[in-house]
């Protein structure tokens, strides 16, 4: 249910990001931030469930191409849930590699279904928007496991 | 599990696009609208009110410059409205003199931008007024000097999506305002649009003002796009394409206006 809660804040936030928050005019994919922040320290079935909601969101914000948004989030969703059964490490380079790779394999699934016809652009747009995924998603992963932990911490207490 | 999400995505952009073909309302946005314009108005909201803090907390040296600039302005644009009131006035013995159809004023519906450039790929916003407003697919995107920037997408109940010019999704008729030569323009999902489908021959110069040619009519006639910053002639194709740049940025719009189909500028 936090997860959902959050993705709507991002998607809200995602619309009224300021005009700096850019580099090489790829903008910060806060969807696709708080899934992988979520899906990252999940199993790979939630993962593809809140990608799935990740990109209905996200499409119903841009009104076109929903179909991309739901296949591509859901996919990048599944993969994310992989990381931690596989590979992930309480180690801050892990949320943000795995934001860029992430970033990169749907954006890349996306540009299949939505192809641009400067592809030399759309490559600077994909590596601007890798770099600050990778910067946003290592706040909002940490900040997401404290609050968790705090979380059941708490619970834990009320049990006791 | 994942092959069950990945095919109910497949069926419900399916179900998306057959929607906006036929121009009816898809349910699934009127639900997730209802969800996302919290966030979204509350994030609008603050991002208005910092900007605003923002701009009223200006040194005063700045802000007594930029007034003596304005009175410079005022000034001058008094003197050209004085010189454009004279020439409406003629225009109106003119055309009374010739018996032509009067220009009626637009019909349009005022509206506040909530929501903008929501992904790299897509020049597209949200608006705060819908279909209870009024607004329908197709209906023309101004702002307030009369300049096209983008169409509706889709309308609910309280909000539209509105797709811009330079959207890659984008394409109306448009014609060189000097020498009415018509051509449809598209957007190519970058800050130009691209005038295509001008004749051979066609009577086109970097510099020449763009406007909305009312074919169709959903857009209105004689709204300004922009002006022509290159042209190709294309010897093997026999045609001419002009790059245009829009006279106004997509991501500096605020308010906008919705103007109703089948009207002109220029009747």
């Amino acid at each position: 249910m936090w997860a959902i809660i959050t993705l709507v804040v991002a998607a809200g936030l995602q619309g009224n990001l300021p005009k700096f928050v850019s580099i090489w005019e790829g903008k910060p994919d806060l969807i696709l931030v708080v899934l992988v922040s979520y899906a990252l320290a999940a199993e790979p079935a939630f993962g593809a469930g809140l990608g799935f909601i990740a990109g209905l969101l996200h499409g119903s914000l841009v009104g076109l191409s929903l179909g991309s948004f739901i296949i591509t989030r859901t996919i990048t969703g599944f993969l994310a849930g992989l990381v931690n059964t596989r590979l992930f490490s309480e180690n801050p380079i892990v949320p943000a590699l795995s934001a860029v790779w992430l970033t990169v394999v749907c954006e890349l699934l996306f540009l299949i279904g939505n192809p641009r016809p400067d592809l030399l652009m759309a490559g600077r747009k994909v590596a601007g928007e890798c770099i600050c995924n990778a910067i946003f998603t290592l706040i909002a992963y940490f900040a997401i496991r404290h609050l968790d932990t705090h979380r059941k911490i708490k619970l834990a207490n009320a049990r006791l | 599990m994942l092959l069950v999400l990945v095919a109910l995505g497949v069926g419900l952009g399916a179900a998306h696009d057959r929607s906006r073909d036929d121009g009816r309302p898809f349910p699934v946005f009127e639900v997730t609208s209802l969800i996302l314009r919290p966030s979204t108005s509350a994030f609008h909201l603050t991002a208005a009110v910092t900007g605003a803090a923002r701009h009223s907390a200006r040194p005063r040296r700045s802000i007594l410059k930029e007034n003596a600039e304005l009175r410079k302005e005022v000034a001058r644009l008094r003197a050209q409205n004085a010189a454009l009131y004279e020439a409406a006035q003629e225009n109106v013995r003119l055309r009374a003199a010739l018996d032509l159809r009067k220009s009626t004023d637009f019909e349009m519906v005022a509206a506040e931008v909530i929501s903008r450039n929501q992904s790299s790929w897509f020049d597209t916003a949200v608006i705060n007024r819908g279909r209870r407003s009024g607004i329908r697919k197709g209906w023309a995107v101004i702002t307030s000097g009369k300049w096209l920037i983008g169409q509706i997408l889709d309308a609910d109940e309280f909000s539209a999506r509105m797709v811009a010019l330079t959207d890659s999704n984008s394409a109306v008729g448009a014609m060189v305002q000097r020498s009415r030569c018509n051509g449809m323009l598209q957007g190519q999902g970058g800050d130009y649009l691209t005038l295509s489908y001008l004749p051979k021959d066609a009577d086109v110069k970097i510099g020449d003002t763009i406007i909305s040619s009312g074919m169709g009519q959903v857009v209105p006639k004689g709204l300004i796009i922009g002006r022509v910053v290159k042209v190709v002639h294309n010897k093997v194709l026999g045609s001419t394409t002009a790059l245009v740049r829009p006279s106004i940025r997509f991501d500096q719009i605020e308010q906008v206006f919705v103007a109703k189909p089948g009207q002109s500028v220029t009747p």
